[in-house]
């Protein structure tokens, strides 16, 4: 079996991954470092499918104090208020870094500075972009000056798990999987940044790339991180519907309910009137989602379950020169998204839960750092739109530099040779097992049964139902059938089982704590406890393994910066 | 409507000759040649190999030969393609690791020689203010919407046979670099761009931009280049 010894191991190579990667490098070129990422450099993850932008301060006009105001009211108040004031002050600086460093370029205003356009739930138009297709910029760029750097990059291989020492307190390192060979590798790391994405494709209608199955979540769990406020899932108002097609679920971006965009129901009302009569279609990603959702349930929706969003009020000349990749995206199902009407449902698309972490990424495991979707904290109940790039950058540069400096500090812990055995076991013994569960239709299964169960709006007897069917569902994929005569190499059947039994295991997480948050907030509604309840709820939910079961309790929100009665006196 | 579906099928280290499997798959609207793929391997043929992530155009990982041309699986709709046929093949010009599963270093191999990243000018401190109607950046910046998936690499028949060329994606990437006003190393990658594997040999046919799934005409790149390696060895290249 390889091993590699590496001062920082990063799992991910979305916009965290890079930027730690650059980050990391930067503060030491002499430290050996090895990026894995389960796709191609920067082509997998989300981070490349950013459409909207990125969310800064950069207007004189415009001040941290009100991004940071907007992100914790977006949040309802359950945020990290830390981790939300490290985000609004560092991500001035990536920014600057991007453009004078890193080499992006964003769009420009008439006089040549950098513009930025209004999004939902923000008191100030300041969001960076270009075009409609941002991410592809960012990434692009940042795999760029990967490539000018003497970092080790190995593609298309995935992190299997975590390397503890005997203690079980210490990361060492993690076993990791060759996808072309099928050939495991073991890294011992001084340190190890996990930064791999959240697990939203596990719902039926969802936005994420394929590749992201919430593996370092599951990873992290597996060692025994801590983690925090699982419940909070955040579904995109405005997915795409395109009936079988997976271009189903994909977000027709922010930036055009901020331009202007409406939503009505299949009977032609403008809903959101009802629902936040003062922010209307620019109101935040839970209510405008939760509303959408409520009307097509109370059967209002559209004949294939969406409520429409219309731009053609706008104009089309605007809406194609503003919106250009959205309207191709549209026009690629045949419809005109300047002109007409556009089916959209809400989309599972992003987790603000995640590895409890501190400004510096270190989670509550020595040697792991957690970075960006995979860690929880920063936007509390719900994530503003185009805080998620801005997370992933701020939160991924921090890793880089705080890993390189933990590095500096630190021997290598050696890898534990039985654990290894009894996790490469763990893979191999699908291989040859011709009968049992098919992965494709359990895959389908759990797609179905997380949008019924554990989705917009839950209830205490859905969520104890699908508790009951996911621990079930854990058991059988590890008895799932491999075809015969399976190759090791490029086998998208075995990826497939070890994809779903990471998502279960996420799944599980955010399943047992929107039971236990016995009220609603941000993305979490309870049918059940229809009302925000800062009594008793103003907490967050922390989570670790305990045995084969999980240890659960609530913590008040530290509130360090602004409380609830600040925004509302005002 | 039912499809028919041949795909390729090779496993390089173990059969001799490739071959092709035929699969009947029920057509739905709005059906992509990815969602296609997909069916066959989820439902039909587990073992099948292939690459894809974003499914929306944007990662530029699945770029596959479709009914006789480089395209996006994902953004390719089977109505667009007129027949119910439908062959599905690796990517041309690149070395297969399995089915529909190219290997794409050599495409990256060149991308990483024209030094692909920006290296900025000393003074570069501040972002730089640049008016949009300054024409300026009017190639550059439809050009960066680059999401390097190979497609124009995997059309374009220099490449096809001689296999140190730099290719189109490469060139475009350097042209953005050196029209840079922020970029500092325009002679270094001119230098590079004007080997004889460089801009000379491309024969202006066009295939790369009739394959962009993003629309770039990487031939206005490399005469752009071309024009400006003339002016340097005659002494007239400002920059």
């Amino acid at each position: 079996m390889e091993e590699i010894k590496a001062d920082i191991l990063i799992l991910g190579s979305g916009g965290a991954g890079l930027f730690a990667a650059l980050h990391a490098y930067d503060s030491n070129p002499r430290l050996k470092i090895v990026l894995a990422t389960k796709g191609l450099i920067g082509k997998c993850g989300c981070s490349r499918m950013v459409q909207g932008g990125y969310n800064v301060v950069l207007d004189p006009k415009d001040s941290v104090e009100l991004h940071f105001k907007d992100t914790i009211k977006g949040g309802a108040f359950i945020n990290n208020q830390e981790l939300a004031w490290t985000l609004v002050n560092d991500a001035p600086k990536r920014i600057h870094e991007m453009e004078t460093k890193i080499g992006c370029f964003f769009d420009r205003r008439e006089d040549g500075r950098i513009h930025q356009k209004p999004f939902a739930g923000q008191s100030f138009d300041r969001t960076v972009h270009r075009g409609d297709l941002t991410g592809i910029e960012i990434i692009a760029r940042a795999t760029d000056q990967v490539f000018a750097r003497d970092i080790t990059v190995l593609e298309e291989t995935r992190g299997l798990e975590l390397l503890t020492n005997s203690n079980g307190d210490r990361v060492v390192g993690a076993l990791l999987m060759n996808i072309r060979t099928g050939q495991f590798i073991v890294v011992n790391a001084k340190a190890v940044i996990v930064a791999t994405g959240g697990s939203a494709s596990m719902y039926k209608i969802s936005a994420p790339s394929f590749d992201k199955t919430g593996d370092g979540m599951a990873m992290c769990w597996r060692a025994g991180a801590e983690f925090v406020d699982m419940e909070m899932l955040q579904f995109h108002p405005t997915g795409l519907l395109a009936g079988k097609s997976r271009l189903s679920g994909s977000v027709l971006e922010e930036g055009l309910r901020g331009a202007g965009g409406r939503l009505y129901n299949a009977i032609g009302e403008r809903f959101m009137e009802r629902y936040d009569p003062e922010r209307l279609e620019r109101s935040t990603r839970d209510r405008v989602a939760r509303a959408g959702y409520m009307e097509i349930m109370a059967g209002r929706g559209t004949p294939a379950g969406g409520v429409l969003l219309d731009m053609s009020h706008l104009g089309a000349e605007f809406v194609e020169s503003k919106f250009p990749g959205m309207c191709e995206r549209v026009r690629d199902i045949g419809k005109d998204l300047a002109r007409e009407p556009v089916e959209v449902s809400p989309t599972a698309h992003f987790q603000m839960g995640g590895v409890r972490i501190d400004v510096n990424c270190y989670s509550s495991l020595k040697g792991l750092f957690v970075a960006g979707e995979d860690a929880g904290g920063v936007h509390g109940a719900n994530r503003l739109g185009g805080n998620g790039i801005a997370d992933s950058t701020v939160f991924g540069a921090r890793a880089g530099d705080a890993a390189a400096e933990f590095a500096q500090s630190q021997d290598w812990v050696p890898v534990d040779q039985v654990q290894v055995k009894m996790f490469t076991n763990n893979v191999l013994k699908f291989f040859g097992r011709a009968d049992g569960p098919d992965v494709y239709q359990l895959r389908d299964e759990l797609k179905n049964l997380m949008w019924e169960k554990v989705g917009v709006v839950r209830t205490g007897q859905k969520l104890e139902q699908a508790l009951k069917r996911l621990a079930e569902m854990s058991e059988e994929v590890e008895r799932a059938k491999l075809p015969t005569g399976s190759l090791r190499g490029y086998n998208l059947a075995l990826n497939e089982i070890l994809n779903l039994r990471n998502q279960l295991v996420v799944a599980q997480l955010v399943a047992a704590s929107a039971l236990y948050r016995k009220e609603s907030r941000g993305s979490h509604y309870r049918e059940d406890f229809p009302e925000t309840d800062n009594q008793n709820w103003l907490c967050n939910i922390f989570m670790r393994k305990k045995g084969d079961g999980y240890f659960i309790e609530t913590r008040p929100v530290k509130l360090t910066r602004l409380r609830p009665e600040d925004v509302a006196a005002k | 409507m039912t499809l028919n579906v041949k795909v390729f099928r090779f496993n390089p280290e173990t059969d001799k000759m490739p071959r092709f499997d035929t699969f009947k798959i029920e057509e739905f609207p709005n059906m992509a040649v990815l969602d296609v793929v997909m069916n066959i391997q989820n439902y039909h043929d587990p073992t099948l190999a292939y690459r894809c992530s974003c499914r929306i155009g944007m990662c530029g990982s699945c770029a596959m030969y479709i009914n006789g041309r480089p395209r996006l699986a994902c953004r390719t709709q089977v109505s667009s393609l007129g027949t119910k046929d439908i062959t599905i093949m690796p990517l041309p010009n690149l070395p297969i690791i399995r089915d529909l599963a190219v290997d794409m270093e050599p495409f990256f191999e060149k991308y990483k020689k024209i030094k692909p990243y920006l290296i900025p000018k000393q003074d570069l401190k501040e972002p730089v203010i640049c008016k949009p109607d300054s024409g300026e950046r009017e190639l550059i910046d439809y050009m960066l919407e680059c999401i390097t998936c190979g497609a124009c690499y995997g059309a374009c028949t220099m490449v096809a046979t001689d296999p140190h060329y730099l290719g189109p994606a490469a060139l475009t990437r350097a042209y953005c670099l050196i029209a840079d006003k922020r970029d500092a190393a325009t002679r270094e990658r001119l230098v590079i761009v004007e080997q004889s594997e460089g801009v000379w040999r491309c024969h202006t046919q066009f295939n790369c931009a009739e394959v962009c799934p993003k629309k770039i005409v990487p031939t206005q790149a490399i005469q752009q280049l071309k024009k400006r390696c003339v002016f340097k060895r005659l002494g007239l290249f400002r920059g």
